[in-house]
């Protein structure tokens, strides 16, 4: 019964170690935030908000702060619309091969972002347009508009039909029936998927790195090269601020909708 | 049933499916096209189409180095990320109480809620060389040790983005193997670990192969932490890439490699499908 024992406490250990791996480096960034000296020192010599002062005292940051905003903003509705309105189509559409338009769908999740931020910028080359905003925001809407898609397809999978009918059997149009049975019905995996579109978007990386055009970078860009050459607590400060952005994004999702149903890989 | 007829309903595709078309396709499709030209026919008069990009990939040993370098990057990633992140599958699969789940499930996400540059600089903060555990190891009197601008580093750094991917997937699958399974292997005599090696993990080989062939994917792919953690010394597929956009503005030959990446990840993708439809199958069938 020993072994019995042993193993239980392997099992257990292995997982705490795994869970302090995951978070340790999250604790660290607000350590390093809160930290007054430029480097964590041990004993830590106290707490400061001097960095968060610095970053919201530099304008490099804060406009790429608002960028990112602008940016994550402008995908989420354009993602949303385009997300949503396809997950309609492949669910009630009745169109051959919904299956592969799906896997069409969610294809840019499953190819390498960087390749898709690489061919949109040989193609804004080649059609001479430079990097425009609306660029940055089409490259963010091919990573946004799959989560979308695959929330709303979800709950539309999950949906009894016969409301739909009833509604038509009560004399209902098939307008008034969209608008009153089906958007409603379908909104929670709508919204879900508008605020994965948001945080993916304000998160972004590898699409951004070939879209943005210097001197107008978004905040992840700034980070990577401020990153760079830099190593002190501004950077600590950014992280905390683009961290509870995304956490308060994700309680109010908890809150709407429930988190559970919509982590799935 | 009968033939499908696509109905008012099907419209609702046009939008996504015509913005798809111009902007992922296309594009796609026009890098492949940009792979075999000697240059930008837009600004250039005399492009012609050539195989050279192709050429100068297999025949420099320096560009085989990389794609090494950027493979064993990814097989260690894969590694490491299964063996740490089987356990806390296998916990969330089984765990009872919904609560501890929930929570279980929060730290499993939270770190994939932060953006990978902030984790990355989480890393450095950890890993330099005035970093924490340096300054750690020093306090107690070691010599500071060289943890990053090496593959170690990069490894690392990538392990703790694509473990949540690995828990994820492989959850699903421990979640739908029958826990009684085990039990009747136990009551039959066998001990807990027997009965987990000879049941449960053989049952769990899909999930196993899919998680791995979806972090190895990712791995690959990978700019931000392989540059930072390498400290621009360790060259891997996607950094060339950037390199040859960002630095020599040779379009053909960054579309040449971006083909080698784009076919390497399709491989990778259409097995991960096939594993996890697989699985669906079997599910549909009990």
């Amino acid at each position: 019964m020993l072994s019995i024992k042993i193993g239980r406490f392997a099992y257990l250990a292995a997982n705490w170690a795994v869970l302090i791996f995951l978070l340790l480096p999250i604790a660290i960034i607000f350590v390093f935030a809160l930290n007054p000296t430029p480097y964590i020192e041990f004993p830590p010599v106290g707490v400061s908000l001097k960095w968060f002062d610095k970053f919201f005292a530099s304008s490099q940051f804060m406009s790429a702060l608002l960028l990112s905003l602008e940016v994550a903003a402008l995908t989420t509705v354009a993602a949303t619309v385009l997300g949503a309105s396809a997950a309609l189509g492949i669910a009630r559409g009745n169109v051959p091969g919904s299956r592969a338009i799906t896997a069409i769908m969610l294809s840019p999740l499953m190819l390498p972002a960087i390749l898709t931020g690489l061919a949109l910028f040989q193609t804004y080359v080649l059609m001479d347009v430079g990097r425009p905003l609306w660029g940055l925001v089409v490259g963010h809407c091919l990573v946004t508009v799959p989560y979308v898609v695959r929330t709303t397809l979800a709950v539309l999978h999950n949906f009894d039909l016969r409301l739909e009918e009833a509604a038509r059997n009560l004399g209902a149009s098939p307008q008034r029936t969209f608008f009153e049975i089906t958007l409603p019905l379908i909104k929670p995996g709508v919204i879900a998927g508008g605020i994965f579109a948001f945080i993916v978007s304000f998160d972004q990386f590898p699409v951004s790195l070939f879209l943005v055009s210097p001197g107008q970078e978004t905040l992840p860009i700034t980070l990577f090269n401020y990153l760079k050459y830099d190593l002190d607590g501004t950077i600590g400060a950014a992280s905390v601020v683009s961290i509870l952005l995304a956490a308060l994004v994700v309680i109010g999702l908890d809150r709407t909708v429930g988190l559970r149903s919509y982590v799935k890989l | 049933m009968s033939r499908a007829v696509p109905n008012l309903m099907g419209l609702a595709l046009l939008p996504s499916a015509l913005f798809f078309a111009l902007f992922f396709f296309l594009p796609i499709g026009l890098m492949a096209v940009m792979s075999f030209l000697t240059g930008n026919p837009v600004v250039m008069p005399n492009v012609v189409a050539t195989t050279r990009h192709y050429e100068r990939i297999l025949e420099d040993p320096f560009y085989f180095e990389v794609m090494w370098t950027t493979v064993r990057i990814g097989l260690w990633t894969t590694a490491i990320t299964l063996l740490l992140g089987y356990p806390l599958a296998h916990l969330m699969a089984r765990v009872k109480s919904r609560s501890l789940h929930a929570l279980l499930l929060m730290a499993v996400l939270m770190p994939m809620l932060t953006g990978i540059v902030v984790r990355t600089f989480a890393w450095m903060a950890l890993l330099s060389d005035k970093g924490v555990v340096n300054q750690l190891l020093q306090g107690l009197g070691f010599a500071p040790m060289q943890l990053m601008y090496n593959e170690f580093g990069i490894v690392l750094g990538l392990v703790h983005i694509y473990l949540p991917f690995m828990i994820l997937t492989l959850t699903g699958v421990i979640g739908r193997i029958d826990e009684r399974l085990e039990q009747a292997a136990q009551n039959l005599g066998a001990s807990p670990i027997r009965a987990f090696v000879e049941v449960t993990l053989p049952l769990s080989v899909p999930g196993i192969l899919a998680g791995s062939l979806l972090v190895f994917a990712l791995a690959i792919s990978a700019y931000v932490t392989p540059i930072l953690m390498g400290g621009f010394q360790i060259m891997t597929l996607p950094i060339l890439i950037y390199q040859q956009i960002s630095a020599n503005f040779n379009i053909g030959f960054a579309a040449a490699l971006g083909m080698v990446l784009l076919a390497l990840s399709l491989v990778l993708v259409v097995a991960y499908n096939h594993i996890l439809a697989a699985l669906s199958g079997q599910r549909d069938l009990q």
